[in-house]
Formats: C-alpha cells, structure tokens, sequence
C-alpha cells in the first residue's frame, strides 16, 4: 500500500507539483476515466432494477423511485385513468411470473377482494381473473359453450353470433364481467403501467402534490407528468427543476441471484451451466492449446527438416485470413465430424493457432541449442528434451499464451455459434448472454449481471498474471 | 575405461569440406588434447567423436566398436560444454540427476552417485541452488559434475575454461589434471589455448584447417615441431621466422640445403655475438622476472626476445642477439621443418 501511495505522490519537481506533474496526472487520470467509467457504468447498471431498466434511468447509482401504478378503466362512462399506490411488487410484475409462482406463491383472488370499484376492476384485469371469473358466470348461468370460445374467434365466426342478447339479465357487475371478457362495448380490457412517484409545485393551486411520470429524463426541460388527486385531468408539464423526486438507494440483488439459483421468471434458463461449459471450454482448449503450440513451435525452432521454412510460412499466411472466411469451413468440419453440439466442437477447430506457434517460436530459438545438446549427452529422448527442457524454460511465453488463450476462449461467441447453437445444454456464458431474453421480455437486468459475472474470470486472469504478460512478451519481442 | 580410434573422418557442410580425413589413436587413460586456432575444426570433431554431428565419411571407432550410427545418448560418453549448458531451470542435483534418470536408474544409486561427485568437486553445500545463483567456477565444477556422475567411457572438453577468469583458468587446470589422474579415464580436450594444452596433456593433437599437423607429447611438439605452423603455433610468445636471404653469411653457411627460413625461439635468443643477427631495439618490456625486447633485423624481419632478466637496453639501441645451434630450426619452402 506504501508503495502505491510513494508511486501516486511522486513530482518531477522537487518538493511541489511542476507544470509536468500536472500534465501528468491530469493525463494519467483522463486515461483512467476513459477506460474506467464504461466499467463503472456497466456494474451499477447490472444491480438497477428491472423497473429502472425499463424507464431508460440515466443515474449512475442505482436509486429507485417510490411507484404508482397508472391503470384505465373502460366503462360507461368512457374512459378512466386513476392511480394506485403501494401495490407489491408481485402484483406490479404480474405478467413476468411464471405459472407456478402465479397459482402457488400468491392468491390474486384474495389479494383483490381488499380492493373495489374501478381499482377491483383494473386489478382483475391486470391478475387475468377476468375470464376464470366469466366461466363461472357462464357455468353458473347455463350459457351457451361458445360464450367461452367467443374471445378467441375469427371476425368473421363473431357475426354469426349475438352475445349481446345474455347480457339482458344480468346485473351491472355481472355485465361488467362478461362484457369485458367478451369484448363488447363499450367495455374493454382495461389498462395497467408502472410509473414514477414525484413531487411539485401545482402551479394553479401554488401547494405541493403528487404526481405520477412514465418516464423521468433529467436532460429535459420539463416532465409530463400526471396529477394523482385529479388523474382525470390529463398531461402537464412539469419544469424539470422544480419536482422532487423520492429516490432511494436500493440495489438489485436478485440480477445477480435470480439467474444465479436458476430462478429466472418467465424462462427457464441456466446460468450456472453456462458458466461451467465455458471454465471446462476454456480448461481444456488452453492446455491442448498450450500444447499443441509449443510441440509445432518446438519443432519449428529446434529441429532441421525439408520444408521447414515452408512449414513456418504456411503457419503464418493462415494469419492473414480474417476468422469470418472460417465459419462456413469450420461449420462443416464439426459436422462431419459429429462434432457439432458438443463442447469438443469448441475445443478442438480453435486449439492450434498461428499465433501462439509464431510467438512460442520466437522464444524458443532464444533457449541455447547446446542445453538441447547436454540434454541428448545426457541420454535424454527427444520428447522428455522437449518436456523437461523447452516446455519449463519457455514457461514466460507459454504463461503469456495461456493467458491469451484462456481470454480468447472465455470471450470467444463465433466458434459457440458454429458448434453448437442448436444445442442449449452446451452454450457458453457468451451464447447465454446474447439468448438472455424470455419469449415476450427482455430481461435486460439479468443480461447486465451476467455480463458482469462473466467479466470475473477474465479480470482475475489479469489481475494476478499481468505480470507475466508483461515480462512474458517483452520477451518475445511481440507487440 | 576405453580406446578411440578415427579412421579417415570427414565432414561436409554441404559442398564445403571442413575435416579433411582425420587419422587418430586415443590410447586407454590418455589425456588427449585437441588444439588450434579458431574455425580449425576442432569442436566440430569433439562434436562428431560425441555424436552430436554426422560424419559424412569415415569410422569412429570406441573401444574397437564401430559408432558412426550409434546415437549420442548411447555411446557412453559426457560432455562438459564451453557454456557450461546447466539447465537453468534446475537445481545443481536434478541438473547432475538428468542424465541419470533417464537411464532409468535406481533412486538410491542416484543419490550415491551424486553424494560421490559433489564431494569430489567440493560442491556439497549448494546442490540445492540452482545455477543462475552460482558463480563461473561453481557453474564450471557442476558441468564436470554432470559429466562424472555418468560414469562414462570417454570425457569430452569443448573450451571448458574459456569463460573463467584467468586465475580461476589455472587453478581449475590443475584441478582438472588432478581429476584426470584420479579417475583415470580417458579425456579429450578441445582448446585453443597453447597453455593449456602444454600443461595438462598426455598427448596434443595440433590441427588447422580441418587437418592435424602434428599429434605428440608437449616437449616433443615444443622441441621438434614438425612444420612451421606447429612451431609458431606451440610457444609463447611466438617463434621467430626470418627468411633465409636475410641471413647472414655465417648462418647461410651451416644451415641444412633446401632451407627457406629459420626458426628460432623468442627465449632461446641471448645478446652475444655467436651466430649473431644485428638488431634494432623498437619496443622494451619489463616485467620484472624478464624483459621482452621488440625489434626489426635487415629486411624487415620482426624478432622478438625473452630475457629473464632484467636489462639496460634501451628503445632505438642497435644490439646484437645470438643463439645455440641446437635451438634453430629450419624449414624448407613448404614449411616442412628439416633436420640440420
């Protein structure tokens, strides 16, 4: 820690900050800030809510505001907006439920018989009561069955019947119901949004009241936001400066630990097996990586044969060609080989590359020939030379290859695709991340958590071997 | 224990013939030294004796068995390389215990054979280091080490104690005789180094351009060399040639018929005026025990002398240098050396 403080504090000028000190440091933090603050960004947005998300919040922390829910109603009397405030987030979040948490966890029916009038109605709509609550009243009054089929029908299948003629005897909420589930004017499914709770100044009434915002941008000059004591009143616009915003510091712990625990709504889908094919891709395919790279590069650097400068050449040219050429090659290699939708399709098309070889070589025509010399004095055969002798003393380069490897496989999305796309046993985190969306939602907040996590392996990587990065390729003279 | 023998040794690079058809006897327990001058093909025939390099033609002979294509690894013999060639990522015991382990011996014998070599060479108290953490006369004794831990046939030298300092060069000489005498086996040396060769040889094997000029024991190549190139090459500081028709008459008279040139040693020449040569003192050296005196005779020729005592003589003096009869030698136009 001293040292980090004596390396931070240290002037070109002798006892205060020179003109160069301060260039520097202004540099060294811009640079710092350039590539820091993505990081930054990326991080506290994968622990916003889903909610925020959703709003577009361009905070830097993830502060969640007080919600209201803006419903509208249909009826009668046309149409109706309202408020309601302190729902649970269950109800909020209803259609993201998967159908076993909706039935076991919660009892929407209990839940909306503490609500009546227009928030009753808006509330069965919103928890899908409104047809099971129709089918009983159908049941229970004898109805004709194709009441129950009507909803679903084509146009053209509707004119055939006339629902309208059941609706004669029924009371008021009776008709409610079954014109709302059937779709007749002048009711209509009724409506249901999440919005933002703030606070300002009436600018009629001069007194502090409540208003609900679908959308908060900051950057604007004014918000539209809604009056909840008067929601009938329609749009105003609010100057930006002038509301008060409830904001509470409440991070998102379950982007992480919903996909975590294999507790996504709406999906089923498993991160943890992601992860684990992408530490057993990236395991395997750098050892036989590391290996096959130092055996060619060996021979490449220490042995005389026919052709080798051809050899050497043809490693090199496969540089030149962009990896895109590959796909439909490698695609058809790894199935006909039977590869494909297995890990070993990964593994294997990506485990000998030019680079690594040309890097390996390098370094290895630096190891001395007569240690190779000794060694074959020394009655050794040529695989335990190339075992006890080149692969330990090529160790800084192989070490910076490793690395290289281990980043390249971990972030590697083509080769994925390639193998096994069809196979989602056998995704890695990287093809896991870009299918992280249910079949109706983005699930955007869980997507960001597990970018993050699939940030972690290749961070620490980094973090504990720069060092051999650094020392490994200064000494191969790469750049 | 064993015998070598090259019959007719070639070696090709290519077109280019850099050992032209080597000769040569090593007898059982002899210390064999290869000298001359860098690029004679010296190493290269270390190389070839060890099986590092192919022989393009000829046999190589180890103890009556042919070994022209009997790998490196299999023909019983070690090697200690001008850089030492200690596997850096080694401790000094697993560098010793290599060899031995991949003969697929006994734990035990390892440890016994290593144990016996370390107290040999006196390097018990760092065989657990590995060898950037040595110094040159430690790297050196680890490379012998290796060498003997093998127990082999042969012991072959390439420039062992070139990258040491002068002093540490002399003691490890005398160290080395001293193992040669102990252990008995048959070694050969490569050098460059005439010192070297004279001090610790049973038998020197002077060779230039690919071929060997002379094979003998020290005084007998420093007594009776049997060409110019030997003659020069053997002693120092150099014997001086000087052309016959720049000798003066009395000389020209006893010298052998066909002779081209003299040769005389730098310290067989005494200021006397018996068989004497005029000469013009450039350079005076002191060093003490002797004195070295640089100069030019009639026709240019360069004479140099060694006086191991000290003198008055001045730079720019004209003196007169002689020397005993029995001290010259003489060549004939081919730098064959002729008896007189």
């Amino acid at each position: 820690m001293s040292a980090v403080i004596k390396f931070f504090s240290r002037t070109h000028g002798k006892n205060k900050l020179s003109f160069i000190d301060w260039i520097a440091y202004l540099y060294l933090f811009l640079g710092f800030l350039i590539i820091f603050l993505p990081v930054l960004w990326l991080l506290l947005n994968s622990i916003k809510s889903q909610f925020l998300l959703q709003k577009l919040d361009t905070n830097l922390l993830p502060l969640d505001y007080d919600r209201v829910v803006r419903a509208t109603v249909f009826g009668p009397d046309g149409k109706e907006i309202f408020i309601i405030k302190d729902l649970p987030d269950w109800v909020i979040y209803w259609n993201e439920l998967r159908d076993e948490d909706k039935k076991e966890v919660n009892d929407p029916n209990l839940f909306i018989s503490k609500f009546e009038g227009k928030e009753y109605y808006a509330l069965r709509t919103h928890l899908g009561l409104v047809s099971d609550h129709a089918k009983e009243l159908i049941e229970e009054k004898n109805f004709p069955e194709w009441l129950i089929k009507y909803p679903s029908m084509f146009p053209d299948a509707k004119k055939e019947y006339n629902p309208e003629e059941y609706l004669i005897n029924l009371n008021e909420e009776e008709v409610r119901l079954l014109s709302e589930f059937l779709g007749l004017k002048p009711y209509k499914p009724n409506g249901f949004t999440s919005q933002i709770l703030i606070s300002a100044k009436n600018t009629e009434t001069n007194e502090i009241e409540e208003y609900s915002v679908s959308r908060l941008n900051t950057n604007k000059d004014t918000v539209n936001a809604r009056l909840i004591s008067n929601p009938q009143g329609g749009i105003v616009k609010i100057p930006t400066e002038d509301i008060i915003v409830n904001k509470k510091l409440r991070p998102s712990w379950i982007n992480y630990s919903d996909p975590l625990t294999n507790n996504v709504r709406g999906m089923s889908f498993d991160a943890i097996k992601c992860l684990n094919n992408s530490v057993f891709v990236t395991i395997i395919a750098t050892i036989i990586t590391v290996l096959i790279n130092s055996m060619a590069a060996f021979a490449l650097s220490k042995y005389k044969f026919n052709g080798q400068i051809i050899f050497f050449i043809i490693i090199l040219a496969t540089l030149m060609v962009p990896a895109s050429v590959l796909i439909v090659g490698i695609f058809k290699m790894v199935s006909v080989t039977g590869l494909n939708g297995t890990l070993w399709g990964v593994i294997i098309p990506g485990a000998a590359t030019p680079t690594g070889v040309f890097m390996l070589r390098q370094y290895m025509l630096t190891i001395p020939d007569e240690l190779l010399e000794a060694a074959r004095m020394d009655a050794a055969s040529e695989w335990s030379i190339y075992w006890r002798i080149v692969f330990p003393l090529a160790l800084p380069a192989i070490a910076v290859l490793a690395i290289l490897s281990i980043i390249w496989r971990w972030n590697d999305l083509i080769l994925p695709m390639i193998a096994v796309s069809t196979t989602k046993t056998a995704y890695t985190i990287q093809l896991c991340l870009l299918d992280f969306q249910g079949e109706y939602v983005a699930q955007e907040h869980y997507r960001l958590a597990m970018t993050v996590v699939s940030l972690i392996p290749t961070t620490l990587v980094f973090v504990f071997l720069q060092r051999y990065i650094t020392t490994g390729i200064a000494n191969t003279g790469i750049k | 224990m064993a015998t070598l023998e090259l019959k007719q040794v070639r070696k090709n690079y290519g077109n280019l013939e850099v050992i032209h058809g080597i000769d040569l006897f090593i007898n059982n327990g002899e210390f064999c030294v290869l000298v001359g001058p860098s690029g004679c093909g010296k190493s290269t025939l270390l190389r070839m004796i060890a099986g590092l390099e192919q022989i393009t033609k000829g046999d190589i002979l180890i103890d009556e068995q042919l070994v022209n294509n009997i790998s490196a690894a299999r023909r019983g013999l070690a090697m200690v390389f001008q850089s030492y060639a200690l596997y850096p990522h080694m401790s000094v015991r697993q560098n010793l215990a290599f060899g031995l382990e991949n003969l697929k011996m006994e734990v035990d014998e390892i440890d016994k054979r290593i144990l016996e070599a370390a107290r040999l060479l006196r390097m018990e108290e760092y065989l657990q280091r590995k060898p950037g953490q040595l110094s040159g006369g430690q790297k050196q004794r680890v490379a012998i080490g290796r060498a003997i831990v093998r127990e082999p046939s042969i012991y072959l030298f390439d420039e062992p104690l070139s990258n040491l300092d002068a002093e540490l060069r002399v003691a490890t000489r005398v160290e080395l005789k001293a193992l040669h005498a102990r252990l008995g086996n048959t070694m050969i040396y490569v050098t460059h180094d005439q010192v070297e060769a004279m001090t610790m040889a049973d038998k020197i094997v002077v060779m230039n351009d690919g071929i060997i000029e002379q094979v003998g024991a020290p005084l007998e190549l420093y007594n009776k060399p049997s060409n110019k190139f030997v003659a020069g090459f053997i002693g120092s500081p150099k014997m001086n040639f000087i052309q016959f028709d720049y000798l003066p008459n009395s000389l020209k008279e006893i010298a052998p018929s066909n002779s081209t040139s003299l040769g005389i040693r730098p310290e067989h020449l005494s200021i006397k005026d018996e068989n004497s040569l005029s000469l013009n003192v450039e350079t005076v050296e002191q060093l003490g025990s002797d004195s070295f005196l640089y100069g030019t005779t009639s026709g240019e020729q360069k004479i140099s002398i060694k006086l191991n005592y000290q003198t008055d003589i001045q730079a720019n003096q004209t003196i007169k240098v002689g020397f005993k009869l029995d001290d010259a030698h003489w060549f004939d136009k081919d730098g064959i050396a002729l008896t007189s």
